[in-house]
């Protein structure tokens, strides 16, 4: 259970925190920075990388996203999603200093501390980036305890590409390799980036899978397509971490509808090996 | 022993809570169909007809506020529910299906995170079982291993003895409590035979077989023909002593509203519709098998207990005829 519990006894009771800053990633996709409004809920909450929240927009509902900032940056949290439908058009209409709900920390999270020593190679694609670049700053700002560290990062197009700001920073700094792609088409003249497809420009990358993790997160098709490539690479089911997303209400292992078999995304996941995802019924 | 109620001194006695301000539900004709419903008078109370729904809204009501919000310029302004104030409620006439569902789900609302909206009504409520003289076609708790007078999740049990009233049996505190409290309605005639109980007509299931086969058969053919009749209604879900999947829904404005926790049901094609539109239950026998997986194997692997207590509702309710019976046994079959 967490630690972050309010006074109340009400489970489904949310933090508010105001909307520090809104940052669009895409025309479509949204990252709101939060503080918590509360001055003991701002010191004492804590979560670990690849753990999720549920978002309120007042008279909306709540969504589930992951925590997308690092545990390692305090003060705030940040949150990024696609405003597709109720909750999230609603959370897209709040400007900075409006008041929304949070719940959570909820769900497991990335054994950080078991990757200490190794190299890391993170593969996404497009809105998917949020749930490893929380790991990603989070190794990053403990850059000297992980080996090399490759990201493979792609999107239909260079407008589909989220934190764009962060990839220069990426790019620029020496101890990462940053590969950038777009699907073909999605290119402008100026990209210097590749052009293809996420598991086609990995295999080309190639990275080594000797003491290395790999974090995979993406569209089902993104997942189908790596997998095999990570495994041509060397990597085995055990060396490959990826989320799942189910459609959650309750986030606490109650409402009854993120299962996958008998496997509750909200309790026993969202972070799983590829081999626990392999000895799931295809429900997710 | 104080092991025995006269039908007068059980009439008496409710009528005597009731005008002490107790919340007491029972079994009772509510526009033309018995469900569990506070009673204004004793004489209310129907005891030989199983209520259309379960006991669970007593503790799991269909819809129910979990905090209300308010906006006043940017700021908004949460009112929390207090679950001290739920009221004591006594919970009388319960049919022994409908009882043994609570302490079933008390696994699923108290395990990890407590939900207590569910568990302070639970603990504010005393639970009065009542033995079936009938049952029928629809009825198989014998196959789940209760019977017509299994006083599972019951503080107290009465079974009705010939001649009038009944004998009664504490099994709890709380059900000790209630005798020790109100002993001058009750004495210790205990000689009096039992009326004839129901006789489902069910042998037994072996539930160890079943799900031995649902942990293999995720993937199989039988699933399409188990369940492609199934419209989704989710009828079976809202009738049913166990099934406890819910909704957290807003109610109102922008500016001013509630947060309810309501009623949900797996056999809606949108309980697991993602908002990319994707689904991975996207075809009704996907959702027919969670149903099933989850009664009979998921709620087993995680609380050891398996989420159905035979009362047949969603048998009688089903308006395509699905009967849940028929498949858990030719399943134990297999």
């Amino acid at each position: 259970m967490c630690s972050n519990s309010s006074t109340s006894d009400n489970i489904y009771l949310p933090f508010l925190a105001t909307v520090e800053e809104v940052i669009d990633e895409t025309p479509d996709v949204r990252t709101l920075r939060l503080v918590f409004q509360d001055e003991q809920v701002r010191d004492g909450f804590t979560f670990r990388a690849g753990q999720f929240a549920e978002y309120s927009a007042f008279g909306a509902g709540e969504s589930t996203f992951c925590i997308a900032s690092s545990p390692t940056r305090t003060g705030y949290i940040e949150c990024c999603f696609r405003a597709v439908g109720r909750v999230t058009e609603a959370l897209r209409r709040l400007e900075p200093g409006d008041t929304m709900g949070v719940r959570g920390p909820y769900g497991n999270s990335f054994p950080i501390e078991q990757f200490f020593g190794k190299n890391l190679v993170f593969v996404a694609g497009g809105i998917a980036l949020p749930p490893l670049r929380t790991l990603i700053w989070n190794c990053l700002d403990l850059r000297d305890k992980f080996g090399d560290i490759t990201i493979v990062y792609g999107a239909r197009t260079e407008a589909d590409l989220v934190y764009k700001r962060e990839l220069v920073e990426w790019q620029e700094r020496g101890d990462v390799r940053l590969v950038k792609t777009v699907d073909p088409g999605g290119n402008s003249p100026e990209w210097d980036g590749k052009v293809g497809f996420v598991p086609t420009i990995l295999e080309e990358a190639a990275p080594s899978a000797e003491n290395t993790i790999a974090l995979v997160c993406g569209p089902p098709i993104m997942i189908k397509f790596t997998l095999p490539v990570l495994e041509k690479l060397g990597f085995t089911d055990e060396q490959v971490y990826t989320t799942l997303e189910n459609r959650m209400k309750c986030g606490l292992g109650k409402c009854g509808r993120c299962n996958v078999g008998n496997v509750y995304v909200c309790k026993d996941g969202p972070v799983f090996t590829a081999a626990q995802v392999k000895a799931m019924p295809m429900e997710y | 022993m104080q092991n025995f109620i006269s039908e007068q001194n059980l009439n008496t006695l409710l009528d005597k809570l009731i005008a002490a301000g107790k919340r007491v539900v029972a079994p009772r004709l509510t526009a033309g169909t018995v469900l569990y419903e506070p009673l204004q008078k004793a004489e209310q109370m129907v005891h030989d007809e199983l209520p259309r729904r379960s006991a669970k809204e007593t503790f799991f009501p269909v819809c129910e506020d979990i905090m209300s919000y308010e906006k006043e310029g940017q700021q908004v302004r949460l009112t929390d529910i207090d679950p001290n104030s739920f009221p004591e409620t006594i919970l009388v006439g319960v049919r022994p299906c409908d009882a043994a569902a609570v302490p079933v789900l008390d696994a699923v609302f108290s395990w990890d995170y407590r939900d207590e909206f569910f568990l302070k009504r639970r603990d504010k409520t005393t639970i009065i079982g009542l033995a079936c003289t009938t049952a029928d076609d629809a009825c198989f708790c014998t196959a789940l291993g209760l019977s017509p007078a299994d006083p599972k999740g019951s503080d107290l049990f009465l079974t009705p003895v010939e001649g009038g009233g009944y004998t009664c049996e504490t099994f709890t505190e709380k059900g000790e409590q209630f005798i020790a409290s109100h002993g001058s309605f009750f004495s210790g005639q205990s000689d009096a035979k039992t009326l004839p109980l129901a006789q489902p007509q069910t042998d037994k299931f072996d539930l160890k077989k079943v799900k031995a086969w649902l942990d293999e058969h995720f993937e199989d053919p039988a699933w399409d023909s188990i369940a492609t009749r199934c419209v989704g209604c989710g009828a079976c879900a809202f009738v049913c002593p166990a099934c406890h999947c819910f909704d957290i829904v807003d109610e109102g404005t922008e500016k001013k509203g509630k947060r309810r926790k309501s009623w949900d049901a797996c056999g809606f094609w949108k309980f697991t519709h993602h908002a990319s539109g994707h689904n991975p239950r996207d075809q009704q026998p996907k959702r027919y098998r969670n149903r099933i997986m989850h009664k009979f194997k998921y709620y087993d692997d995680k609380f050891g207990q398996t989420l159905c207590t035979g009362c047949g509702r969603c048998i009688r309710i089903c308006p395509v005829g699905i009967d849940i019976a028929a498949i858990v046994e030719e399943i134990s079959k297999k």
